[in-house]
């Protein structure tokens, strides 16, 4: 209990950082995060657009996301994400192809549902989501201002595409 | 080393007893399936995984559809995404191991139908098992009367079930189960709940014999030097009872106690054999793959060459003494082990017939033996190898390398191995590959150093090669078939050990990133939240790509046929659709690039009168099919692909055939990614359609 208590401190303090910034676009997440339904609305227009190579997930959580990768997932999907003999890999060309066209939803879904093999679950859905922004940062898709959401239906909204969209125009 | 194991007797086994004296003397009467059958886990004991059918062939392979098909999410608690069973199909019944719980599911072969299910509940000492989900399989046993099937549950339980009804058999151990924590000479630590030792392949029945190895978690971090061994014992398939065991790391007073120095046979652990073993019931001898002993990547708390780590051991059916052994590595410093099960292959060499036994594995090389005295059928010569300067470490200074064939896979790293599509990407890849030691095969890990290098970047090591999945045998051709990764590349660099995280002097891991234990499934199963980290992990992350291209030049993955009585390919070729990342890559745009293959180990093949089949392991997104893979046919004299029919998904276990009804079948199992666990079946259409 202690634990969690001090993980969820953590990421307090990252929210109040990014108070100092004081941009409209950090407010507005200040008050998304305060509450889930605000943040569909605000969301929703440019959620239609949205893809992995939006920034959809900060550096710092990615941070937060490795050490976690590293206790709980890194015995079988390697320090590397390269895989090993009991667990695939989740980097490179192989991973990209499998979640291909589809959303960080069904990304996050299977994490929830199957992760760690030991007792799926057991993390809770902001841990599942600094390990996939940790994902992210190591498939090489760039890392932006907002923190990747912990629910399911709003991860739905961004679509999982291996390879870079060619620029807005 | 027959057992006699001391037994509390009570009521119940007086009476059992009673019943074994009452057992008529000649039921030994052996059960002959049909050719049309699949009756254990590679088709046959000799670990061949061919089939003589051939109604499904060359021409209409591409008609195939789909017959039936079992989703397996509901057979556990929650879906399994890594089904990797291979069904057996005899006397009209086709069984699997499916889902998370590792059910057993008896099905109508023609239709799919469920025709019972059993689950075995094993609450935590399930959810602790090092070893978990649906495993490889099962194995059948009938004396012509009664019908029985083994499994052995993730909690390591010997089950015996009524293949009839899915229901145990009370005489079989206790109440048709045999606790395979016990009475295995060691006594398993912690304890019976949490002690680490499971076992993931099927169980193998050859006369009237049960036999099964043992495997444990992932060896790259192990706490300790320490841990449980992996002794491999034979059952009696009638009563359960232990007739005999194997000890794979010798007790005091057994040969090859002195290849462990300085005591270190006592507490060095695993060594288990976790893939599938091999019988050649007339001769009555059995052929043991071992694994590699405790701690993969470093060696120095067991000095000496370890037998029988990384040794293929035959021993005998009845018994289980040792008739003869092969080291194929000495020392092992590479998680090597050995992965596949045994080929036994009736070849003529020289104008001579041989009763041979093959050997694939991760290293690319394929050991042939005179399999009655182990004599090599071509010479393996001890050849002189890199010594490292790991501290404490202690290296063997040859090894033997077999003079043919030649390896069927990389198992090595040179700069000649880097991608090359333009002379831009090799330069990338040279500067990447400037971070590691290079070398060929047995080139030993080194200490991650910050200013490097960060390790040995090897291949045909912990992946392979070929893996679990092994080879098939076709008895016509003399050929082996085998699956082989041509591009699993393992960065091997190793890191001093903290006290508080191991008692090995060295686990693995990279310069400058914070070293911890790499926790395994399982481990701290009801654990809260982990805490917070000490310090910020490092840097020494680098992505072994370029620019999301593979490091190393295709072919990435192959399939080899191998001529056994001449020991010479005779065709190899690249196994599955180039990669999407490839495929669509802007920098390769206009390039003319064959098939590459995929970067993937675990595809086994199946070989028929006509074919050689095998299915994709990853995923493509293609003009010709949508998100999914194939199941490839290929003519086994040419290797020319003759069909292909769309899977869902990779493939995950390999596939396997019969005949019902005048129909022939391929049942594969498909899982991975968004994919949960599925059986589906293939056949052509029925006349007239």
């Amino acid at each position: 209990m202690n634990a969690r208590a001090v993980t969820r401190n953590s990421i307090r303090r990252e929210d109040d950082d990014d108070v100092n910034v004081k941009t409209p676009a950090a407010i507005i997440i200040l008050a998304v995060i305060a509450s889930p339904l605000c943040l569909l609305r605000a969301q929703a227009p440019a959620a239609e657009s949205r893809s992995v190579w939006d920034g959809v997930y900060t550096e710092e959580q990615a941070k937060r996301g490795e050490s976690l990768y590293r206790r709980e997932c890194a015995a079988c999907h390697g320090d590397m994400l390269t895989g090993g003999e009991s667990a695939p890999p989740l980097t490179g060309g192989a991973f990209l192809a499998n979640w291909n066209g589809l959303t960080m939803g069904d990304l996050f879904d299977r994490i929830r549902k199957t992760m760690p093999q030991s007792a799926p679950g057991r993390l809770t859905r902001q841990q599942d989501a600094d390990i996939l922004a940790f994902m992210l940062s190591v498939n090489k898709f760039p890392a932006g201002k907002t923190e990747l959401y912990r629910q399911s239906e709003m991860l739905k909204e961004i679509r999982f595409e291996a390879a870079r969209p060619a620029p807005k125009k | 080393m027959r057992e006699k194991r001391p037994k509390r007797l009570n009521g119940t086994s007086l009476l059992f007893l009673a019943g074994l004296l009452c057992w008529p003397a000649a039921v030994s009467a052996q059960f002959h399936p049909k050719d049309t059958d699949w009756p254990s886990y590679a088709a046959d004991l000799a670990g061949t995984r061919y089939r003589p059918l051939d109604q499904i062939n060359a021409g209409n392979f591409n008609d195939l559809e789909i017959a039936w098909r079992i989703k397996t999410d509901n057979f556990g608690d929650r879906p399994e995404y890594k089904l990797e069973g291979t069904p057996l199909m005899v006397n009209g019944v086709l069984y699997a191991t499916a889902g998370s719980r590792r059910a057993v599911i008896a099905l109508d072969p023609a239709t799919g139908e469920l025709l019972w299910i059993h689950g075995e509940h094993e609450g935590k000492r399930g959810g602790a098992a090092p070893r978990q989900l649906s495993g490889r399989g099962l194995a059948y046993w009938s004396d012509g009367k009664e019908e029985r099937i083994f499994y052995v549950t993730p909690g390591f339980r010997l089950i015996c079930l009524d293949a009839k009804t899915g229901v145990r058999i009370p005489s079989f151990g206790d109440n048709g189960e045999v606790d395979l924590k016990l009475n295995d000479d060691q006594d398993i630590l912690p304890d019976l709940i949490t002690g680490e030792i499971g076992i993931q392949s099927a169980p193998v029945v050859a006369k009237d014999t049960v036999i099964i190895g043992a495997a444990f978690r992932e060896g790259m971090t192990p706490k300790s030097m320490r841990n449980n061994k992996g002794y491999v014992r034979g059952f009696d398939v009638r009563t359960g009872k232990r007739l005999w065991i194997f000890h794979t790391i010798p007790k005091k007073g057994e040969f090859g106690y002195d290849t462990w120095e300085k005591g270190s046979a006592e507490y060095t652990g695993n060594t288990g054999v976790w893939t599938q073993i091999t019988v050649d019931e007339q001769l009555g001898l059995v052929y043991l793959p071992v694994e590699s002993p405790t701690s993969d990547f470093y060696g120095g708390h067991r000095p000496g060459n370890n037998l029988f780590g990384e040794s293929l051991v035959c021993a005998d059916l009845k018994t289980g003494e040792r008739k003869w052994h092969f080291q194929l590595v000495h020392h092992p410093l590479w998680d090597m082990d050995i992965s596949s099960a045994p080929i036994l292959a009736d070849i003529i060499v020289d104008g001579k017939p041989v009763k041979a036994v093959a050997q694939p594995t991760k290293q690319g090389f394929l050991y042939v033996f005179d399999r009655v005295t182990g004599k090599p059928i071509w010479p393996i010569p001890e050849r002189p190898v890199e010594v490292g300067n790991v501290p404490g470490e202690w290296y063997s200074h040859t090894q033997p390398i077999p003079a043919k064939p030649p390896a069927y896979s990389r198992n090595g790293v040179s700069i000649d191995d880097l991608i090359d599509f333009t002379p831009a990407l090799r330069e990338r890849a040279k500067e990447i590959a400037s971070k590691y030691h290079l070398g060929p095969v047995y080139t030993p890990p080194t200490v991650s150093k910050l200013e490097g290098p960060f390790g040995t970047l090897t291949m045909g090591t912990a992946s392979g090669g070929t893996n679990w999945p092994g080879g098939s045998y076709d008895p016509e051709t003399h050929n082996v078939y085998v699956y082989a990764c041509n591009s699993c590349i393992e960065p091997i660099g190793l890191v001093a050990a903290p006290k508080e995280v191991s008692d090995i002097a060295y686990i693995a891991g990279t310069a400058g990133r914070e070293v911890e234990i790499l926790h395994g499934p399982g481990e701290n199963a009801g654990a809260d939240s982990p805490k917070p980290p000490k310090k910020p992990a490092g840097g020494g992350f680098t992505r072994l790509d370029v620019d999301g291209l593979p490091l190393i030049k295709p072919p990435y993955g192959t399939i080899t046929a191998i001529n056994l009585d001449k020991g010479e390919f005779v065709w190899q070729l690249a196994h599955g659709e180039t990669p999407d990342v490839v495929r669509n890559s802007a920098i390769l745009k206009g390039m003319n690039i064959p098939r590459t293959g995929q970067t993937t180990y675990n595809v086994g093949t199946l070989v028929t009168k006509t074919l050689v089949i095998a299915g994709e392991g990853n995923v493509t997104t293609t003009a010709d099919h949508p998100r999914g893979a194939m199941l490839r046919a290929y003519d086994k004299m040419t290797g020319k692909e003759v069909g292909a029919v769309y899977m869902p998904a990779p493939q995950t276990g390999s596939p396997m055939t019969y005949m019902v009804g005048g129909k022939q079948y391929i049942v594969v199992a498909v899982s991975g990614g968004p994919y949960s666990g599925e059986y589906i079946a293939y056949t052509l259409p029925s006349a007239g359609e």
